[in-house]
C-alpha cells in the first residue's frame, strides 16, 4: 500500500471547491476575518522585512555624521559579511547551537518524553507532563535568571553545590563550558513543545497497526523504527521547521546569560545582528546580517518541506 | 443614507475633538505652564536630581514662571542606555534634557540628534566659570557645542595601599610601566592573583576604549585623531605600543582574563576583587572614591581614603612621563526635537550651579568642571575631588570626533583577541588596522 503524507496535511485538499456564487457571497465574510490578520502581517512583518532589504543595501548608521545621509551601497554589506570572520564565527555557531540544542536535543528528549507518556504502564503522568512542561510556560528572563543562579560560578551556585558532594571545586560553567550551557539551557526550555508535538502524533497512530506488527514478531524498536516513526514522520518534519526557526533566531536567554561571551564563544547570529545592529549602530550591515539568516532559515525550510513527503 | 450622514458627522466630531485635544496638550503658549522631562539612568544620579527638581521648580515660580519637571528614572547599564536613547532619538521621543557620558556626544551630535546650544551658551554667565580645556573639549567636529558638561574628574590608577605595604612592594610613583610590571610580577609571585585591572575585551562595551586604552593612548601619543581633517591616524606608534603592552600584561599573567571575558568584567573586577583586595591596581576614574566604593557606593569599601590611594598612569614609551588622564564624565543634552528648548536649558544651567552642582559631585564622586565650586558645600569638604580638581589641570586630554565609536569598537574586538591568546600584541594592533579601516570608511582615515 503506498499513500503520501504532505506536511501541513490540509484538509481543505479533500474539500470539493465551493460554487463561484457561493464564495462571491461568502468573500466579504473572508475579507472580515481575515482582514486584521493580513493587515497586521502586512504592518508589523512583510513592510519591515521589506524594509531591512532596502537597509541592506545602504550604509544607514544610527550616529555619527554617516547616519544624516545613508548612501546606497549594492551588495557592499553582503560582500564584507560573507568574507568577515567574526560574521562565519557566528553562524557557525549558530548552527551548533541549532544542532545540538533544537534538532538533536530537543527532538530526541521530546520523543522520549512523548513516549513515555503514551505507556498505560507510567505512574504520575500528571506530575511527569507538568514537569516537562514548566520550563516552556516559564518567561525567559524568570528562566534566565534561573539557570544564572544554577550555573553561578560561586559556591553558592545550585550546580556547583552539586558537585561540591564530590569534593569539586567550584567552576565557572558560563565561563569554561559556555556554548555548552546555552546548549543544555536550551534544550531544556524547548523540550516541552517538542513533547506536546510529539504526544499529539502518536496518538493518530493506529493501535491496530502496532498490534498487526507485534502479532508478525516486531520488537518495540523494530516497530517505532518501521511503523510509528514513518506515520509520525509529517509532524517530526514540522517539529523540526518550527524548532530550528525559533532556535535560529533565539536572543534573550544566550543574551542574558553570556551576551555573546567569552571571547564570542556563544556570539550566535542574533546577538552578532544585535550588536551590530544597535551597540555599533549599523544598521546596514546588521540588516544585511538579518537577510543572510532569513535565507539560510528559508532553505531549511523548503528543505524540511520537501524531506517531509515521504511514502509509507 | 440619513444614517450613514450620521455615523460620518459623529465620526469628524470626534476625530477634530480629539485633534483639538491634542493640539491643546501640545501647546504650552509662551508663558503658560510647561512640563519637561529629564532622563537619568544611573541609581546614584536618579536619587540626586529628584531630591534637586524642587528646587528648580520654585526658582522658576520666582521668575514667574510655571515650569514642571518629569524626572524619568530609568535604571539602565551604558549600553542598555545608548541602545534606548538612541531609538527614542529616531522616533523623536527624547525626553528635553538628558544626562549621558560625554563619549556619546560625538555620535549623537554627528546624527543631528542634538541642539546646538552655543546661543545659549554665550547668553550665560555661567558659562565663563568652565575651565578653558572643558569649554574647548566641549566644542565638535562642526565647531558647534552640544554638551553642557555636569561632572568631570581624573582616570588614574587606583591602587590597595594596605595590601601592597603589607607584602613589602613600593608604593611610591612608578615613572615607567617597566617598573610597575616589576612590582606587579611580585604581587603575583607572593599572592598568586592576577593583580591588575585595565578595562578590556568587547564585554567592557565602550568602556575598554574610554576607560583603558584612550588613556594610556594618550599619555604616549596625542596624534592618533587629527581635529582639522577629522581623521584618525591608524599608524600612529601609540596604537602598536599600547596592544604591546595589553599583549605584556596578559601574558605576565597579571590581568584578570577570565573575568575580562565575563559578561559584566566589572562586577568581579572592579565590585568583588579589588574590594576584598585580590586584586591590587585598578585603573579608575574619580568616581572610584564615591561611586564604586565610598560609603554610599556600589561596593563600599571600609576606611577607603587609608586603603586606597592614586598613581598616575606610568609612561610607556621612552621618555614618557606620569600623567593622569582628563575625563569629561557626564554632560546634559537637549534633543533637537524637544519643543521646550529654553526651558530644558534653564534646568541644565540650574543643575550645573552653585549648591546643586556641588551636591551633584559629591554624589557622583566628581570633580567639578568649574572654577567656582571650590568654597560651596558639601563639594568642599572633600579632599580627594577638590585634589582631583587640582589634578584636571595637568591631565591629558586628546579632544576627538566622528568615528569613535567604531575606533571603541576595533578595540575592543582586538583586545579581545589578546586576552583570549589568539593574538599578540603585533597582531591585536594589525587586526585593530583592519576593522578599524573597514569599519570607519576612507573619510575618516588618515591616508
Amino acid at each position: 500500500m503506498t499513500s503520501t503524507l504532505d506536511v501541513p496535511v490540509s484538509a481543505a485538499a479533500n474539500t470539493p471547491p465551493l460554487p463561484k456564487r457561493r464564495r462571491q457571497r461568502n468573500g466579504p465574510l473572508i475579507a472580515l476575518l481575515l482582514g486584521p490578520s493580513v493587515i497586521l502581517i502586512t504592518l508589523f512583518i512583510v513592510l519591515p522585512a521589506f524594509y531591512s532589504i532596502y537597509l541592506s543595501l545602504t550604509n544607514t548608521q544610527l550616529t555619527g555624521f554617516a547616519a544624516r545621509d545613508p548612501q546606497f551601497v549594492g551588495l557592499d554589506n553582503f560582500t564584507y559579511l560573507l568574507s568577515n570572520a567574526d560574521f562565519l564565527g557566528s553562524l557557525g555557531q549558530t548552527a551548533t547551537f541549532t544542532l545540538f540544542s533544537a534538532i538533536i536535543g530537543q527532538t530526541v528528549l521530546g520523543m522520549v518524553a512523548a513516549i513515555l507518556l503514551s505507556r498505560p504502564w507510567l505512574r504520575g503522568k500528571g506530575l511527569f507532563g507538568a514537569a516537562v512542561l514548566m520550563p516552556m510556560i516559564v518567561p525567559e528572563v524568570v528562566a534566565s535568571l534561573a539557570w544564572a543562579s544554577v550555573l553561578s560560578n560561586n559556591s553558592e551556585g545550585t550546580l556547583n553545590r552539586l558537585t561540591g558532594l564530590f569534593g569539586a571545586d567550584p567552576t565557572d560553567w558560563l565561563q569554561v563550558v559556555p556554548l555548552t550551557s546555552i546548549i543544555i539551557v536550551n534544550i531544556w526550555r524547548g523540550v516541552a513543545f517538542a513533547m506536546i508535538m510529539f504526544q499529539a502524533a502518536l496518538e493518530d497512530v493506529p493501535a491496530e497497526l502496532i498490534e498487526a506488527a507485534r502479532i508478525d514478531g516486531a520488537s518495540a524498536v523494530q516497530v517505532f523504527r518501521h511503523v510509528t516513526l514513518p506515520l509520525i514522520r509529517g509532524p517530526v518534519f514540522l517539529y523540526l521547521l518550527l524548532t530550528t526557526i525559533s532556535t535560529v533566531g533565539v536572543f534573550g536567554l544566550v543574551y542574558f546569560l553570556t551576551q555573546g561571551g567569552p571571547g564570542g564563544q556563544t556570539r550566535i547570529a542574533a546577538i552578532y545582528i544585535y550588536e551590530r545592529a544597535l551597540q555599533f549602530s549599523q544598521i546596514g550591515i546588521g540588516s544585511a546580517a538579518s537577510i543572510i539568516l532569513l535565507v539560510i532559515v528559508l532553505v531549511l525550510g523548503i528543505v524540511y518541506v520537501r524531506l517531509a513527503k515521504v511514502e509509507v | 443614507m440619513k444614517r450613514n450622514r450620521a455615523v460620518a458627522l459623529t465620526l469628524t466630531t470626534l476625530v477634530a475633538a480629539a485633534g483639538l485635544s491634542a493640539c491643546s496638550a501640545g501647546d504650552d503658549g509662551g508663558d503658560g505652564p510647561v512640563t519637561i522631562s529629564i532622563m537619568e539612568y544611573q541609581q546614584t544620579r536618579i536619587d540626586i536630581v529628584e531630591k534637586l527638581i524642587p528646587g528648580f521648580e520654585a526658582e522658576m515660580k520666582e521668575q514667574g514662571r510655571d515650569v514642571t519637571v518629569n524626572l524619568i528614572a530609568d535604571q539602565l547599564n551604558d549600553e542598555q542606555f545608548k541602545t534606548k536613547i538612541t531609538q527614542q532619538f529616531i522616533a523623536g521621543e527624547a525626553p528635553d534634557v538628558i544626562d549621558m557620558g560625554e563619549s556619546l556626544v560625538p555620535g549623537f551630535a554627528g546624527a543631528g540628534y542634538l541642539a546646538p546650544l552655543d546661543e545659549y551658551l554665550e547668553d550665560w554667565d555661567g558659562w565663563e566659570h568652565y575651565y578653558p580645556q572643558f569649554k574647548e573639549a566641549s566644542v565638535r567636529q562642526d565647531g558647534k557645542i552640544y554638551s553642557l558638561l555636569n561632572t568631570s574628574g581624573v582616570l588614574n590608577l587606583f591602587y590597595r595601599e594596605d595590601i601592597l605595604t603589607e607584602l613589602g612592594v613600593d608604593t611610591s610613583q612608578p615613572q615607567t610601566w617597566d617598573e610597575l610590571i616589576e612590582r606587579l610580577v611580585e604581587v603575583r609571585d607572593l599572592t598568586g592573583d592576577t593583580p591588575i585591572v585595565l578595562p578590556a575585551g568587547s564585554a567592557w562595551g565602550g568602556g575598554t576604549w574610554n576607560e583603558g586604552f584612550q588613556p594610556l593612548l594618550g599619555g604616549t601619543d596625542q596624534d592618533y585623531y587629527d581635529p582639522e581633517t577629522g581623521t584618525w591616524d591608524l599608524e600612529s606608534p601609540g596604537f602598536a605600543a599600547v596592544f604591546d603592552l595589553y599583549s605584556d600584561l596578559a601574558g605576565e599573567e597579571l590581568l584578570p582574563v577570565q573575568d575580562l571575558l565575563n559578561p559584566n568584567p566589572w562586577q568581579p573586577t572592579k565590585y568583588e576583587k579589588f574590594p576584598a583586595g585580590e586584586i591590587q591596581v585598578a585603573a579608575q576614574g574619580t568616581w572610584g572614591w564615591k561611586f564604586d566604593w565610598g560609603p554610599e557606593g556600589a561596593t563600599p569599601i571600609p576606611d577607603l581614603t587609608e586603603k586606597v590611594s592614586t598613581w598616575q598612569f606610568p609612561g610607556l614609551r621612552d621618555g614618557d612621563e606620569p600623567f593622569g588622564w582628563l575625563n569629561l564624565g557626564g554632560v546634559y543634552t537637549i534633543p533637537e526635537s524637544s519643543e521646550h528648548k529654553e526651558e530644558a536649558m534653564l534646568l541644565m544651567q540650574y543643575l550645573t550651579t552653585g549648591e546643586p552642582l556641588a551636591e551633584q559631585l559629591v554624589a557622583s564622586g566628581a570633580a567639578s568642571p568649574r572654577d567656582d565650586i571650590i568654597d560651596v558645600k558639601p563639594y568642599a569638604d572633600e579632599p580627594e575631588l577638590l585634589q582631583a580638581g587640582v589634578d584636571q589641570e595637568t591631565s591629558v586630554f586628546v579632544p576627538t570626533g566622528d568615528g569613535s565609536d567604531q575606533i571603541a569598537q576595533a578595540v575592543a574586538s582586538a583586545t579581545e583577541l589578546i586576552l583570549t591568546g589568539e593574538a599578540d600584541g603585533q597582531e591585536a594592533y594589525e587586526a585593530f588596522v583592519r576593522d578599524a579601516t573597514e569599519l570607519l570608511g576612507p573619510n575618516l582615515v588618515k591616508e
